[in-house]
């Protein structure tokens, strides 16, 4: 399977006044496409450093990520724009949707930045929000939703313009166990019929019945 | 697409408003005390505007319209030789004091003319004829003065300077900068009123030229015979008029500052809310960047609800501001806004708000993209 994607050697580093905080020490890992694969680690391991780094919102102190075969250059902002918005999709604990938006504009938004625009935007928003269950709740605002329907918009937004990688930032943490049993199938879904790369952090032991493999992170090292 | 910037504006609703409300009353207050201002500078000049002069001659170094010296009348005889001159008149204005039925005294500004009409004032006449004026002791007041000399009525009497004086007409909207009535008398009977400083003697000569003459060239030989006054094209004299109030009077060093602290206040409102706003909005904006979104899509909705704040908070000062304007004018002032006015306070607007939203763009800027995955 090819590798959706690479990270090789990935080293993090924080100053925190003359301290320098080491957070990543030193870590690989290769996700294929359709593999879906759980990072875990206790808090303060450097999961979400790591998964920030690979969705290239933040650049590694040394080491080397590939996505979708580019390589991830840090210190060129407007790249890793494109890269997230050519082959990346986000899924967030608290969701993060605007709230001044309706469902179906949340994700045609999104379509808008990846260039996607007019009649185009609303009928492929309006599908992806079919395929997960949202058909009749296009037009209702995130506060008028429960916590099931909110990520699955969210996943909605993380499907726009077909990314190669989907990272998911504990994306069961703030729903029930039946609704986080539809989000993870759907997830299985999108990794094994649409071949998506899934990282998923996560502390919620249900995850691994989805997932092809787990890596686990403690005190920035991937633990064997 | 979708407007993002649009929609989060308008779900904080009385955030918007709060936003709307400092502009608009920055808008208001540049509005009306520029419009008030250039209502004050309209009045300092407004004689001149209509007099249809196309050239003042002025005592040497007069500073502006009211405050003048008395020359001979004599001088005009050379004016009316030149070639060029079309019609050349001595004007008269002079402070002279009315005598009140309560036997107090107020003073007025007479302007005295030997045909009015020629010189197309007073531009507003409301009742009588201005005829009358030659026809014996009579003036013609302003309306305005009705505030300061008690009611009156054409028919009636009015002492001025010691003479009785009949009213023969009343006008409209001619003002003095120092807001002091104005009268308009004849030319002789000015000088019979006020004989130790007037006999034989003018204030101005109106000059209006022959259509084509070379109006530089007339007035370099005007120059040259009267070597003791100055000569002004009626813009000149208007504009030197202006200037001297603005600048020897403190009204232009206030109304700046009164403009300046409505700028301020708009700005550090706009600045505050947008700022205020950008901060809640921080995660959101994080989310902007991770899904695709680079620093300039944020800017974009920054400067958009800017824009947007702007406008409708230069639309909701604009229309009380005019409203006032009936509101002014009873209280004998004018409120004067141009479209000019308008146009340059509302791009104003636009662009101190932008200036506002920059402190947000450097916040913006500064998001540390990973907060999207904070709890």
């Amino acid at each position: 399977m090819t590798a959706a994607i690479i990270a090789e050697g990935i080293t993090k580093e924080f100053r925190e006044g003359q301290e320098t905080l080491r957070i990543l020490r030193g870590i690989s890992l290769e996700v294929s496409q359709g593999e879906i694969v759980a990072i875990e680690g206790p808090s303060g391991s450097g999961k979400t450093t790591f998964i920030s780094i690979l969705g290239c919102l933040l650049g590694a102190t040394s080491g080397h990520v590939q996505v979708a075969g580019k390589d991830v250059n840090p210190k060129k902002p407007s790249r890793l724009a494109d890269i997230r918005r050519q082959h990346l999709g986000f899924v967030f604990q608290q969701f993060n949707l605007f709230p001044s938006l309706t469902a179906q504009e949340n994700v045609e938004y999104a379509l808008n930045l990846k260039g996607i625009v007019g009649a185009e935007a609303r009928k492929e928003a309006g599908e992806l929000l079919d395929r997960v269950g949202l058909e009749d709740r296009k037009h209702f605002l995130p506060r008028d939703m429960s916590g099931g329907q909110k990520q699955r918009i969210a996943i909605a937004r993380a499907l726009c313009g077909k990314p190669d990688v989907i990272l998911a930032d504990e994306p069961t943490a703030s729903l029930d166990s039946v609704v986080a049993e539809q989000v993870l199938t759907l997830f299985q879904k999108l990794a094994r019929e649409d071949g998506r790369a899934l990282l998923i952090v996560t502390h919620d032991s249900k995850v691994r019945r989805i997932t092809d493999r787990v890596a686990r992170i403690e005190a920035g090292l991937l633990a064997a | 697409m979708v407007d993002l910037a649009w929609k989060m504006l308008f779900h904080d609703k009385l955030r918007f408003f709060i936003t709307l409300s400092g502009v608009a009353f920055s808008v208001m207050l540049v509005l009306v005390q520029t419009g008030l201002f250039g209502g004050l500078l309209e009045n300092a000049t407004v004689t001149i505007e209509h007099m249809g002069a196309d050239v003042w001659i002025t005592s040497r170094n007069s500073p502006n319209l009211d405050f003048v010296h008395q020359f001979s009348e004599s001088n005009v005889e050379r004016v009316r030789a030149l070639p060029g001159i079309k019609r050349a008149d001595n004007l008269i204005l002079s402070f002279m004091q009315v005598s009140l039925p309560t036997g107090a005294e107020e003073t007025t500004v007479v302007y005295a003319l030997e045909d009015f009409a020629a010189w197309g004032v007073p531009w507003k006449l409301t009742a009588g004829d201005l005829a009358d004026l030659k026809r014996g002791p009579h003036v013609i007041f302003d309306e305005f003065a009705r505030k300061r000399f008690g009611d009156f009525a054409v028919g009636d009497y009015r002492e001025v300077n010691g003479q009785r004086l009949k009213i023969v007409g009343t006008t409209k909207d001619a003002k003095s900068f120092t807001t002091t009535p104005l009268a308009f008398v004849d030319y002789q009977r000015a000088q019979q009123m006020q004989p130790d400083l007037l006999r034989g003697r003018a204030s101005y000569i109106l000059v209006k030229l022959e259509a084509g003459a070379d109006r530089e060239r007339v007035m370099a030989e005007l120059r040259r015979i009267l070597p003791h006054n100055d000569v002004y094209t009626a813009h000149d004299w208007a504009q030197r008029s202006r200037t001297y109030w603005v600048e020897n009077t403190g009204i232009g060093f206030n109304a700046f500052l009164t403009v300046f602290l409505g700028c301020l206040v708009g700005v550090v409102v706009v600045a505050q809310t947008l700022y205020t706003s950008t901060m809640e909005h921080l995660r959101e904006f994080g989310t902007v960047k991770a899904i695709g979104g680079s620093n300039w899509d944020i800017y974009k909705i920054l400067g958009k609800q800017a824009v947007l704040s702007a406008i409708f908070g230069f639309v909701l000062g604009y229309l009380p501001a005019r409203a006032l304007e009936p509101v002014i004018a009873k209280a004998d002032l004018k409120l004067i806004i141009p479209s000019e006015l308008s146009v340059t306070v509302l791009v104003g607007t636009v662009l101190l708000c932008l200036i506002a939203a920059l402190v947000s763009f450097r916040k913006v800027a500064t998001i540390d993209p990973a907060l999207v995955f904070r709890v």
